[in-house]
């Protein structure tokens, strides 16, 4: 085999949408791990269904430390999740066109499912204490 | 529709063991958590906008049923999350790490993982459930 000279040249790619959606997968599962299983472990595990109620619900979001915990999984794990929707969508949907479609309704899904859950955040438990 | 097809033939024949079983699971798990992700945004909303209904859901979520469901969900959340800093890891830092020796070891120790950090909440979950839709332990 004859030798071959190697030469390494480093290019550079306008970072498009697609390589920010690619960065952000990445770089929020490191933001999530102990946000999701925080809360998951908290959650389901040591708290459990069972006792979790509108009374419970209310005492948690009176601490603006939870109310901004709470915030910070719904920006992060709605986007990496729709966004995963559009990846394994994207395997299976091939055309241009369709692809901007899919693109735009999942956006639209993302935004309005973000805004319903960003409204109870701030809305917080709708009923007058004492809770009954 | 074709497309459907080729690509749901690719990943049941695909032979890629290892690498290819932990897309799969990442895949599954992935979509399991997003599909409940959206579920129980809208369940939490109710506590602004509907609180009757949100006392619906929390009975829903207490049946039986759904507390499989939950245990299973467990499973799919650690084992996306440790899959998920396998990928995010060996992408961002160590892209040279992708060889498919390696990947094979680091894909059984991620399951393996993921299994350790599951049972623990698994069976504290199924106590609960017993305990309290079944009256054991003193329920």
């Amino acid at each position: 085999m004859a030798t071959a000279t190697q030469t390494a040249r480093r290019v550079r790619i306008k970072p498009n949408y697609e390589t920010i959606a690619w960065k952000w997968m990445r770089y929020s599962a490191f933001a999530m791990i102990p946000l999701v299983w925080g809360h998951m472990i908290l959650q389901d595990v040591i708290v459990g269904v069972h006792r979790i109620d509108l009374d419970y619900v209310a005492m948690r979001w009176a601490s603006l430390f939870w109310r901004i915990y709470d915030t910070l999984l719904l920006g992060f794990a709605f986007a990496h999740g729709v966004n995963g929707l559009r990846q394994v969508l994207n395997d299976f949907i091939h055309a241009d066109r369709a692809r901007k479609i899919i693109n735009w309704l999942l956006f639209l899904f993302w935004l309005i499912i973000t805004l319903i859950g960003g409204a109870a955040l701030i809305g917080g438990v709708n009923q007058p204490f004492p809770l009954s | 529709m074709s497309d459907l097809r080729t690509t749901l033939v690719g990943y049941v024949t695909y032979r890629g063991r290892e690498g290819h079983w932990s897309f799969l699971l990442h895949r599954i798990t992935g979509l399991g958590v997003v599909l409940f992700l959206t579920i129980h945004i809208i369940d939490i909303a109710f506590v602004y906008f509907n609180p009757t209904l949100f006392m619906k859901a929390i009975e829903i979520y207490r049946s039986t049923l759904f507390g499989i469901g939950e245990i299973f969900l467990v499973f799919c959340v650690f084992y996306h999350g440790v899959n998920g800093l396998r990928i995010a890891y060996l992408d961002l830092f160590k892209p040279q790490g992708w060889h498919i020796e390696s990947q094979r070891r680091s894909a059984r120790w991620t399951l393996g993982i993921a299994l350790i950090l599951w049972l623990p909440s698994a069976l504290w979950m199924l106590r609960n459930l017993l305990m309290h839709n079944y009256g054991f332990f003193g329920g």
